[in-house]
């Protein structure tokens, strides 16, 4: 391993003293003086035409300051597609009909929240009920209910994805055998802690201001600026510390323009928060999938030929579901090499909110059905698990027809660590009835190589500012929402740098003082941003490096370093100068002009998915108690490989939170509607992990490969082990008991009827 | 929430008259774990709130030899859980608020307002009845005595009249020989129960069971006892078979309804194995107490 | 219609007219500015709004306001001792036992109430002492770590 002074530590995050007194600030905390509350008026119809809104006697309420509807907008339709004009579906407020229930129809601003909600309450909005559809296969009949008119959409599917490689259908044919299985995956919700909040802000000199809980700065300014018709460089928005956001704070929404158009409107401040009923029933959900998988292979275990079909329920608007279906057909090859595969993946409206991305953004559907299904192939064979995964798993360089090209992997050792600590192979069916143990694996994204955004901008891009006290400026445009990604640009920059880590600073979340940058989606900050920041910290490195080698004058040509405040001469550590000297030097002799360095970084060449793939294979241990069909979590092993670790602690703590949150969908977590009503709006109805409920021991093992296109050879640590867990769960209630429910979530009540059925069977 | 007129009186015969004056117009708060909730989602608007929390009058553990225990109603559920009194003399009562809610809804809660609330899943119910506790009803005039199986009348809703409030919480002193035990199923801890089942079984002499009461929770529109289980139990010489045997029958016994979490089936199912595991418990617990 | 509250917070008395229907999280929060509290669902499910009455740990913002008259209330912003962090601060930092930061300030509370109580608790008790704060981030286990090895130190010093 290299010697860094930095990388690979387990550093402290540089946001700990203001996240542990309460210092803190998020959108939530925000309070300007004058500033109004505004509030939205939803749709109770799951599909309705609007007739009439009447919002004369909310006007009149005293204390209103305005209320707007779809009249008061540009009309315009917006998404994260503005590439793909015809996936734009959305407008900020329901136009000529509503299409899920939670819709937002107009929007108030008053002097404070009561009379904000009265003012709601007065608003008359004539509905025509139209027939609805809230099954995915029910809404592609002919006949049924159609959710959006337009050229380009046809029997409620939005957007169909194909894609295919090899001679599949000869394929089967010469496998020794095929197996077919359906499984269904249910919607569940991001339940991130901090609601979706804004504040807006719209000054005389024509200019907004917006503090909003964003994973992407950069997608809400530059939509903002589209559906209010100003200029992109008036708007300015800022990220204060954001509370969790999982996928579902990477669009602009509704609370995010109504809050600043009524700004525009009053000349006031005006903050919208959601409260936790809005933000289950109104915002984004992990997409429901109906999920055919058919698998050709040999007796030996090689797995051939694939087939996956998938019908997803993407609720009422596209949202990010285009993508999460084009990665749920993309993560299903992942990580074992398929040679022939086809896939068809349909996106289809429901009178349901939105299905967009999620932690994982299609790889926990495609991954619980690829996993569930191999472990079923192995269980056909007679074959060990583990043996199969490894039999089939990818390698280093591993190409994919037209898609992708996988760099560095480290697959297989990460299954052997993984199989060596939980002593799998003494374990592994040995176990007795009521205990198993069972492995899930992955392959993840390291950032998408996606620009449905149309930004004409570097994917990410980096500022920094050396000061003549040798601290550091790192501006970046990039996201921190907790996953710790500012501390591991800081990291970077130091690292070059050769400076400590408090004399770093990140300024973030800022539009008007740092460069744009796609935001935090697709695991992409640690790779994209890391990069950017490794280059513009390197651009300010060959400064000094210039200046010190002219001070130094050596008789020969040396390289140079920077490290712990020190330049010197690589190969003749004792023969260097002071950093501070050097930087002073290079300032005076650029006539006062500070250190300056800039990076971007776009992946070029990379496939169209992403520059960089993680992998990881994880093993658990549970207990099911046979009467109740409850699961018990004993332990957990990850063995995850992120290429060059930057924070250490920072990777083991997404490894347990992207497990927990797993553990949730597989096992209690489900978004539970009828006829498009949610019926669990509530963090006491809506069955989160709590800590009893964790596993006892949790190990994390790290496998560390070097990636060529990772900033220090890194890449994903984010997203990655949110894949594995369901399918990981399922394989191990299975060695525990038995039974094998491809129907997800997996409650007790359905593993008690699925041990009665094979208690019939059996016999007994 | 609507807005209210709010009246925190500090005696007990202050509040009933309070009652009495305002009775369908008003509504008694007393950690208000479930009635904020209630009123946030505008389910209720009553127009005066009377808040009780900090009546001292009513927060009290007493315990003698021949009438029992006596809990006041704004005794929080922490009060209880910690209440040596209670460790020592009604264990189960301690176990079962150990595992209530989470500990920041106990330091607030009493065990008035939860019995109060009548939550069919609620905790306290299920081992109080399995130890015929009663509850005393006040209003302006006097009070009275009703048993926790008769406080009940439907889903959230109970015997208290408006004008009325629950001061106090009795139970009888434990017989010897007697083993408790209150067992709950929840798929996510920290959560209300789908189903909890309390047994106490008292042994005679020899060993054989001379009273068993079987409370269930989560499994009827109120708590209710397996009375013909209870019967089965009583006089026999208690055994793994006959305990199977009385909770399939005390499961027959249950009305559940289906919910977003579990189907009617699968409580009926659940509230057997938990009136099992609870009736083996509480024999370890009599057969303890007993020797 | 307002009534009058008399209420220490983190040491300072305070007296403000709010409507009876205030809950004491938007006191903290909207009142007096104390946005360490944070508020997430607003109905006792989740613990973000954690903080001390009396020394007992509870929801905020399912407590009214003016039950909490006369009483002391401690909240994360009252916790460490002037620049000194509180020993449980100190250890979320050094375990990394926060990502986004939202639940942390409820956490912290619920962790301090513990081991006020409990000062040598075991891991179940710490489990079940943080099981109504809900985490989305850290999946709790260095919340655990943080919460026994701040007990384990503590003990130590008072040796």
């Amino acid at each position: 391993m290299s010697n860094y002074s930095v990388i690979g530590k387990p550093i402290q995050r540089i946001d700990g003293y203001e996240k542990v007194t309460g210092a803190a600030k998020f959108t939530t905390d925000i309070r300007l003086s004058g500033m109004l509350w505004g509030k939205m008026l939803r749709s109770p119809h799951p599909h309705a035409k609007i007739l009439n809104i009447d919002t004369s006697k909310a006007k009149k309420l005293p204390g209103v300051k305005a209320v707007i509807t779809s009249a008061d907008t540009l009309h315009i339709k917006y998404s994260n597609w503005r590439r793909y004009p015809h996936l734009m579906d959305e407008t900020p407020l329901a136009e000529d009909k509503v299409r899920y229930i939670g819709e937002p129809v107009a929007a108030v601003a008053a002097i404070d929240e009561d009379i904000a909600e009265e003012a709601l309450g007065l608003i008359e909005v004539d509905y025509e009920v139209l027939p609805a559809v809230f099954d995915p296969l029910e809404a592609i009949k002919d006949g049924a209910p159609q959710i959006h008119e337009g050229p380009t959409v046809k029997n409620n599917i939005s957007e169909a994805r194909h894609f295919e490689f090899g001679d599949v259908d000869e394929a089967f044919k010469k496998c020794d055998r095929v197996r077919e299985d359906t499984f269904y995956l249910h919607p569940v919700s991001h339940a991130f802690l901090e609601p979706t909040n804004s504040v807006a802000s719209w000054d005389l000199n024509g200019r907004l201001t917006i503090w909003t809980s964003t994973q992407t700065p950069y997608f809400i300014q530059t939509l903002l600026a589209m559906v209010l018709g100003i200029k992109e460089g008036n708007i300015r928005v800022i990220k204060p510390h954001v509370g969790g956001g999982f996928g579902g704070k990477m669009e602009l929404f509704s609370d995010q323009y109504c809050a600043a158009r009524l700004s525009m409107l009053t000349g006031k401040p005006v903050k919208i928060e959601l409260d936790r009923e809005e933000v289950f029933i109104a915002t984004r959900r992990r997409h429901p999938m109906y999920y055919t998988l058919k698998t050709g292979y040999m007796k030996d275990g090689t797995l051939v030929a694939k087939e996956a079909k998938v019908y997803t329920d993407g609720g009422a608007y596209n949202a990010m579901g285009p993508t999460s279906l084009y990665l749920s057909g993309f993560f299903q090859i992942f990580p074992y090499t398929i040679p022939n595969y086809r896939y068809d993946g349909f996106h289809i409206y429901t009178n349901k909110n939105p299905s967009s991305a999620m932690r994982g953004f299609g790889g926990p559907q495609a991954e619980f059905t690829c996993d569930s299904q191999i472990d079923m192939i192995a269980d056909d064979l007679g074959m060990d698990p583990a043996e199969i995964r490894l039999k089939n798993g990818m390698k280093p360089g591993h190409v994919i027809p037209g898609l992708a090209k996988v760099g560095s992997c480290g697959f297989e050792e990460c299954v052997k660590k993984a199989m060596e600590s939980t002593k799998w192979k003494e374990k592994k069916g040995k176990l007795p009835m009521g205990r198993g143990i069972g492995m899930g694996c992955y392959g993840f994204m390291s950032g998408g190589v996606f620009n449905w955004i149309d930004s004409p901008y570097a994917y990410s891009a980096a500022y920094i500012r050396m000061n003549v006290d040798c601290t550091v400026d790192v501006y970046i445009g990039s996201a921190e929402i907790g996953q710790g990604s500012d501390t591991v640009a800081a990291q970077i920059a130091a690292e070059v740098l050769g400076v400590p880590m408090e004399d770093v600073k990140v300024i973030r979340g800022d539009t008007d003082s740092c460069p744009p940058d796609l935001g935090a989606w697709g695991s992409r900050q640690t790779l994209m941003t890391g990069n950017a920041v490794k280059m513009a910290a390197e651009e300010i490195k060959k400064q000094l490096i210039e200046v010190t080698a002219s001070l130094m004058v050596p008789n020969v040509v040396y390289d140079f370093d920077i490290k712990d405040g020190r330049v010197f001469i690589k190969d003749r550590p004792e023969r260097g100068i002071e950093l501070a000297e050097v930087v002073k030097t290079a300032v005076r002799a650029r006539e006062g002009q500070a250190l300056f360095g800039r990076g971007i970084y776009t992946p070029h060449g990379k496939g169209m998915v992403s520059p960089a793939y993680s992998f990881g294979a994880q093993v658990a241990e549970v207990e099911v108690d046979l009467e109740t069909g409850k699961v018990n979590m004993i332990q957990v092993t990850t063995a995850h490989d992120c290429g060059q670790v930057i924070n250490k602690l920072g990777v083991e703590g997404q490894l347990e939170g992207a497990f927990v949150m797993g553990q949730g969908y597989a096992l209690s977590e489900n978004l539970i509607t009828d006829e498009g009503k949610v019926l669990n709006p509530s963090l006491i109805d809506y069955k989160l992990m709590r800590a009893p409920d964790i596993p006892d021991n949790f190990t994390s093992l790290m496998v560390e490969t070097h990636e060529p296109e990772g900033p220090f050879g890194a890449k994903e640590a984010g997203e990655g082990l949110t894949n594995p867990n369901a399918g990981c769960i399922a394989n191990t209630i299975f060695d525990a008991v038995g039974v094998r429910i491809k129907d997800m979530p997996i409650t007790p009540e359905k593993i008690l009827k699925a041990l009665d059925e094979k208690k019939k069977k059996e016999g007994k | 929430m609507r807005d209210f007129e709010y009246i925190a009186p500090k005696t007990v015969k202050e509040t009933l008259d309070v009652l009495d004056e305002y009775q369908e117009d008003c509504k008694i708060i007393a950690g208000g774990q479930s009635l904020l909730n209630i009123l946030k989602q505008g389910l209720m608007a009553p127009e005066y709130i009377i808040d009780i929390k900090n009546l001292e009058e009513l927060n009290y553990i007493k315990f003698d030899e021949k009438d029992g225990l006596k809990i006041g109603a704004t005794t929080t559920h922490r009060s209880v859980e910690f209440s040596d009194t209670i460790k020592e003399h009604y264990n189960v009562l301690s176990e079962m608020e150990r595992h209530l809610a989470t500990v920041q809804i106990r330091n607030w809660g009493t065990i008035g307002g939860n019995l109060c609330i009548a939550d069919p899943t609620g905790d306290v119910a299920p081992p109080l009845l399995a130890m015929d506790a009663t509850v005393i009803i006040a209003n302006k005039d006097g009070e009275r005595e009703v048993t926790v199986l008769d406080f009940g009348v439907d889903y959230y809703e109970t015997v208290v009249g408006p004008n009325e409030l629950l001061t106090e919480i009795r139970v009888p002193v434990i017989p010897s020989n007697t083993g408790i035990a209150y067992l709950k199923y929840r798929i996510v801890e920290g959560d209300a129960p789908i189903v909890g089942a309390a047994v106490a079984f008292t042994l005679n002499e020899k060993g054989a069971c001379k009273k068993a009461r079987i409370g269930m929770g989560g499994v009827a529109p109120i708590p209710i006892r397996a009375e013909k289980a209870e019967k089965m139990f009583e006089g026999e010489k208690i055994t793994d078979t006959l305990i199977e045997e009385a909770a399939k029958v005390a499961s027959e016994e249950t009305t559940p309804i289906p919910d977003i979490v579990a189907s009617a089936e699968y409580k009926k199912r659940v509230i057997g194995v938990y009136v099992k595991r609870a009736a083996k418990l509480a024999l370890t617990r009599a057969e303890k107490a007993a020797n | 219609m307002k009534k009058i509250l008399n209420v220490t917070i983190n040491g300072t008395p305070y007296e403000i007219a709010i409507k009876p229907k205030t809950t004491l999280v938007e006191v903290l929060r909207n009142e007096l500015n104390l946005t360490g509290t944070k508020r997430s669902c607003n109905a006792g499910g989740c613990s973000s709004c954690s903080v001390l009455v009396d020394g007992k740990v509870v929801n905020s913002c399912s407590v009214l306001a003016l039950q909490v008259d006369g009483k002391e209330v401690t909240t994360i912003e009252g916790i460490a001792d002037g620049a000194k962090l509180h020993p449980l601060q100190q250890a979320f930092l050094e375990h990394g036992a926060y990502q986004c930061g939202y639940c942390t300030p409820g956490m912290i509370i619920a962790g301090k109430a513990l081991l006020d109580e409990n000062p040598n608790p075991t891991k179940q008790e710490v489990k079940e002492a943080i099981a109504g704060n809900l985490c989305r981030c850290t999946g709790y286990v260095r919340i655990v770590d943080a919460i026994l090895a701040t007990a384990k130190k503590l003990q130590e010093e008072a040796k």
